[in-house]
């Protein structure tokens, strides 16, 4: 991997932002109703309205408006929200992290328990422990996140068994228990499709690798049925599971956004939902805008993980 | 100048709370359960809206009208029982024709950041909320005052430009709390993240997305009040996590209950519901410029299509009331009882077809997705009124594809409003041709007529017949179907004393909110 | 055909695909009651023989709205997928057939989309095109674009250099018609296996959009829906939101399985 290469990966994540932003733009220019109308609401007067607007900027021409806050956004300036009155930046930088958090501790749990137990069902395959795997990762994958949500609420969060909040957000101020035992929910939520998911994957990649020549031939060398799966199989299996997961990241980005309603996490997902039921556009357009940087930069860095886990992949 | 009593009940609560002095506590609110206050304490309450902004003068969603309740005061405050009752003022008198107005605030009160609060901030607050560029929605109910003047440090005048019995009433809008002048001149979306009112609580930090933090104001102007040392407001959008979370005790109060949880919520071990009569309403908006509801006729034949006591044992778990089109519910003060038109599918058909419609009407039925009350109703109507002859098609939409494309221009949807303060303020709200929400275009000269007469009119039977009439003239025209009153439905767990209940759900006197515990 | 019933994999999902298929064609027929009419006095019920999985709010047969609500929901993952493979098909297939600076042009764009979440584009469309279940649809099909097309073009990539594609070329074939009978049926095997398991993910974000209030609206007896509805009611009686949520798995399940059996049978590595 050169640095040539990076540079040029990273030119063409700003490339995808320029056509992100674009896009996003021209989409916010044509929602029904503007700003003014969603934060007044059903009960503002005309008069009220044309007020707002003008306080807005709403009565601006498109290119003007996207001048302004494409140069804005240059230069650090990303406005201000118009239902929050808040700085944009202000307000994503918070929720960022709040969402980056729940994100990452979704992952770590879905890698903990996903290629374990792909690993498992391909060593036992054809067993019951590999159809218990592969039912459960069928399963899993046909639940939607709002569905599995509000199970977890029902049995884990009730007022009888009680011993999980029931959403909300605590930062580690209010103490690590706190903090983690609000992340348990929400995480296990996000985790659930992904572990099934990735669990699959990772059984039928480690298959490939079992039955391949490469392994057969290293046990022919009489090397014993554990140092053959750690040793050989697991990291030639390892690479395709983390280009899985890495994937999958694009998934978990879009279950933030049902997750952090439900359990009220105020993360980036709350936000955008917020932002686009009140047609806070600066918000919609900054919020997808950091999104998708966050999942270009994600697949960048499981490239370079793949490079380093497996050493036949280079990139020039 | 003669000290007029405004209304006989205004002016009482005036006069007590002027004799009552120093324990103003007595007239203040309504202490509904015995014991002697606690204090101390921190009262965590859940709510299923977002507080986007502080903005006294500008919010008008749910939790933030309880946000700016604690954190500001206002020359009056609604009651519990609709009644005007000082708050900053600290009594008030009128000319005989109610034209002129003189308020006497109350001594030695201060803003949260220790500036003293003069007639100076009454003034400026009341001129920026006439500015339109304020975009307050207290524009228009106060904009029958033409001129606010400091007489003293301690006294303002108000001179309007007509005659107006209500202005006590007027001045306690939730959204013409007061300001201090000083802030008012710098700009106002200042108000939008930090509150510096004479609230009885203080602001200690804000997140919009998550919670509120609020901690006692010992400033306050209410001696010994308030009884909590801290509030915290905790936002939760999903309703079936607020509920789980409130049940497993991580909150003390919820401000809204859902009608299909109140039960469930009312009868759970240690928690107590608060069910409070109200006026809120759901209507059947009927467009009268076009055809088909331009004949009185098929509005009649709609209001007979509608089994109401069912649509309140259904839709609000009966937690409400029948109506019978009139928008004045029990509770304003001069109700004019009428009866609910009774379900009459064969009577509805009969009208429908001398109408112009023997062979029924087809119509798309407008409903916006928020709240799913308006859907639930439009769905109910659909199935009551199939056998009069209707045939409704409803059609339900995201509420801001609903404000951009139907609110105010549609034909045929579903609005839903909260109680006013006065009648004046139910009928100019969407009835009369002038009204802020016009909607339904009935354009009554006769009914503008009665409710212009009765604004001016202060003696007190004069206008209660005045209102009778109006009120039997809605009955008559039906501009639009109003089914059913709906209660506001609050809870709060046993050891918390004098939490809501409130038929406006815009006053929540939390400075009387204690906690029961050991 | 038959390959796919000996497959296990592939036997569960038409199995699964087979019911959801009579219960979309014969659903408002079979259904014991008309999936709207209300019975107010058998609000919330359990089941019973009168009502077989209970009633709703509205005192609605449950059965027979998940019954009626199966047209709807499955035809919501077809129409989506269906409009997706063939504008994303079309655009890929364009794309690798030219190659060159519109192939790398297009290959920009689609990678400026894909960075987008999925929920989120579907979010963005669906709030312009003002919700409701026809522009839900749309939406979906819109965000799978990109990637379908992304397929596509690889797929015709590794289809364009091979024997019979340069055969035909040198016959002198035009380029649409080595398109359109060389490169393009060889390049639906691929496409029908990704679009067959897409079918799931679209049926989930339809669910998932009709639970954030834009897609499916009341009184649509759409599966993500009823769910929605019904969450409000889920302690008075669970059967409101289990049912269409056990209804949603397993049509889920079926294309997710014989997706899956298809793909097995069709990659010739056995595997992926």
């Amino acid at each position: 991997m050169s640095a040539a290469y990076l540079l040029r990966r990273l030119a063409a994540i700003l490339i995808v932002l320029l056509i992100v932003s674009l896009t996003v733009f021209s989409i916010t220019q044509i929602l029904p109703g503007n700003a003014a109308v969603m934060i007044l609401g059903e009960y503002a007067t005309p008069a009220q309205l044309q007020a707002l607007e003008l306080k807005l900027g709403l009565d601006q021409p498109w290119y003007v408006q996207y001048w302004r806050w494409f140069s804005g956004m240059l230069s650090g300036d990303w406005g201000v929200s118009m239902r929050l009155s808040q700085p944009v930046a202000a307000l994503i930088g918070e929720a960022f992290w709040r969402s980056a958090a729940l994100a990452l501790a979704s992952l770590a749990t879905v890698t903990l328990i996903a290629i374990p137990l792909g690993i498992l069902a391909a060593l036992k395959r054809g067993t019951i422990v590999d159809l218990v795997i592969g039912l459960f990762a069928y399963i899993g994958t046909a639940v939607p996140e709002f569905v599995t949500a509000t199970l977890l609420l029902v049995f884990l969060a009730g007022p009888d068994r009680g011993f999980l909040p029931a959403g909300g957000f605590a930062p580690l101020s209010e103490g690590v228990g706190a903090a983690l035992s609000h992340v348990v929910l929400p995480a296990a939520t996000l985790s659930l499709i992904l572990t099934a998911h990735i669990a699959r994957q990772v059984r039928s990649e480690m298959s490939d690798v079992l039955s391949s020549d490469y392994i057969r031939a290293a046990r022919l060398k009489g090397l014993s049925e554990r140092s053959v799966v750690l040793r050989h199989a697991l990291r030639n299996a390892m690479a395709p599971a983390v280009a899985v997961i890495s994937l999958d990241i694009g998934y978990l980005l879009g279950g933030i956004l049902v997750v952090e309603e439900v359990f009220a996490w105020p993360g980036l997902g709350r936000l955008i939902i917020y932002a686009l039921q009140n047609r806070d556009l600066p918000v919609i357009q900054a919020a997808t805008l950091v999104l998708a940087f966050a999942y270009a930069l994600s697949n960048l860095v499981s490239d370079i993980v793949i490079a380093w886990l497996d050493p036949r992949v280079r990139y020039a | 100048m003669t000290q007029l009593p405004i209304t006989r009940r205004s002016a009482l609560a005036g006069l007590a709370a002027a004799t009552a002095l120093p324990d103003l506590s007595f007239a203040q609110g309504a202490p509904k359960t015995g014991g002697t206050p606690k204090s101390g304490g921190t009262l965590k309450i859940s709510h299923p809206t977002r507080v986007a902004s502080l903005n006294v003068l500008q919010i008008s969603g749910p939790a933030e009208y309880l946000a700016v309740d604690m954190l500001y005061s206002g020359l009056t405050r609604m009651g519990p029982d609709m009644r005007a009752q000082p708050d900053l003022a600290l009594e008030w008198s009128a000319d005989a024709d109610a034209k002129s107005f003189v308020f006497k605030l109350k001594p030695n009160v201060t803003f949260h950041d220790g500036k003293p609060f003069t007639a100076e901030d009454v003034v400026a607050t009341i001129k920026t909320i006439q500015d339109p560029k304020s975009a307050s929605p207290a524009r228009t109910v106060l904009s029958m005052i033409g001129d606010v003047a400091a007489v003293d440090p301690l006294t303002v005048k108000f001179t309007l430009t007509s005659s107006y019995a209500d202005l006590p009433i007027s001045l306690a809008h939730a959204n013409a709390r007061i300001v201090s002048a000083e802030t008012l001149k710098g700009p106002l979306t200042a108000l939008d993240t930090k509150a510096n009112g004479t609230g009885p609580f203080k602001q200690e930090s804000f997140d919009s997305a998550r919670m509120l933090k609020l901690v006692k104001n010992p400033a306050y102007h209410q001696p010994g009040k308030p009884y909590l040392d801290a509030v915290e407001m905790h936002l939760f959008p999903d309703l079936a996590a607020e509920t789980q979370n409130y049940l497993s005790g991580a909150v003390d109060a919820m401000l809204e209950v859902q009608q299909a949880d109140f039960k469930r919520i009312s009868t759970a071990p240690g928690s107590v519901g608060v069910r409070t009569p109200s006026g809120r309403f759901v209507n059947v908006v009927m467009r009268q410029d076009q055809k088909p509801f331009d004949d009185v006729r098929v509005r009649r034949a709609m209001a007979m299509a509608i089994d109401r006591p069912t649509l309140v044992d259904i839709i609000l778990e009966g937690y409400g009331r029948p109506a019978g089109d009139n928008v004045i519910s029990p509770g304003y003060r001069y109700l004019l009882e009428t009866t609910a038109p009774k379900y009459d599918p064969a009577a509805a058909k009969k009208l429908l077809a001398e109408a112009g419609y023997p062979n029924g009407l087809k119509i798309p039925l407008i409903c916006s997705n928020r709240p799913a009350i308006r859907s639930q109703v439009g769905i109910a109507i659909k199935e009551m009124a199939k056998p009069a002859g209707f045939d409704i098609d409803v059609q339900t939409m995201p509420h801001d594809t609903y404000l951009a494309n139907v609110w105010m221009k549609g034909q045929f949807y579903i609005g839903y409003w909260g109680m006013q303060s006065t009648e004046d303020q139910a009928f100019t709200l969407l009835f009369t041709t002038d009204a802020a929400f016009a909607d339904t275009a009935w354009n009554s000269k006769e009914f503008d007529a009665l409710v212009a007469k009765g604004r001016a009119t202060i003696d007190d039977a004069e206008r209660r017949k005045i209102y009778a009439e109006a009120q039997a003239l809605m009955v008559r025209d039906v501009p639009s179907v109003i089914p059913f009153f709906q209660d506001v439905l609050t809870a709060n767990r046993s050891y918390v004393k004098n939490w809501g209940g409130h038929p406006l759900a815009r006053y929540f006197f939390v400075e009387n909110v204690w906690l029961d515990k050991a | 055909m038959r390959d796919l019933l000996r497959h296990p994999t592939g036997l569960a999902g038409a199995v699964l695909l087979a019911l959801i298929a009579v219960m979309t064609i014969l659903g408002p027929l079979i259904a014991p009651y008309d999936p709207q009419q209300f019975h107010p006095l058998s609000r919330l019920q359990g089941p019973s023989a009168a009502y077989w999985l209970g009633t709703d709010q509205f005192g609605r047969d449950i059965f027979s709205r998940i019954l009626n609500g199966a047209r709807s929901t499955i035809l919501f993952g077809l129409g989506a997928t269906m409009a997706g493979v063939a504008a994303g098909g079309a655009i890929g297939l364009i794309a690798g057939a030219i190659g060159g600076a519109v192939d790398s042009l297009i290959m920009r764009l689609l990678d400026g989309l894909l960075a987008v979440p999925d929920l989120l584009f579907t979010l963005l469309i669906v709030t312009v095109l003002g919700g409701g279940s026809g522009h839900a649809m749309l939406a979906v099909a819109i965000a799978f674009m990109p990637g379908l097309a992304r397929i596509a073009r690889s797929t015709v990539l590794s289809v364009r250099t091979r024997e019979f594609v340069l055969a035909a070329q040198a016959r002198g074939e035009s380029p649409a018609y080595v398109i359109a009978c060389e490169i393009m049926p060889n390049t639906i095997a691929p496409i029908i296996v990704e679009a067959t398991i897409r079918v799931s993910f679209a049926i989930m974000l339809g669910a998932t959009l009709g639970f954030l209030g834009l897609g499916a609206q009341p009184p649509s007896t759409e599966w993500g829906l009823m769910i929605a509805e019904a969450r409000q009611y889920m302690f008075r009686n669970p059967i409101c939101v289990a049912a269409p949520g056990v209804a949603i798995a397993l049509a889920a399940l079926g294309f997710n399985l014989l997706g899956d059996a298809l793909r097995d049978l069709t990659d010739p590595r056995g595997r992926r």
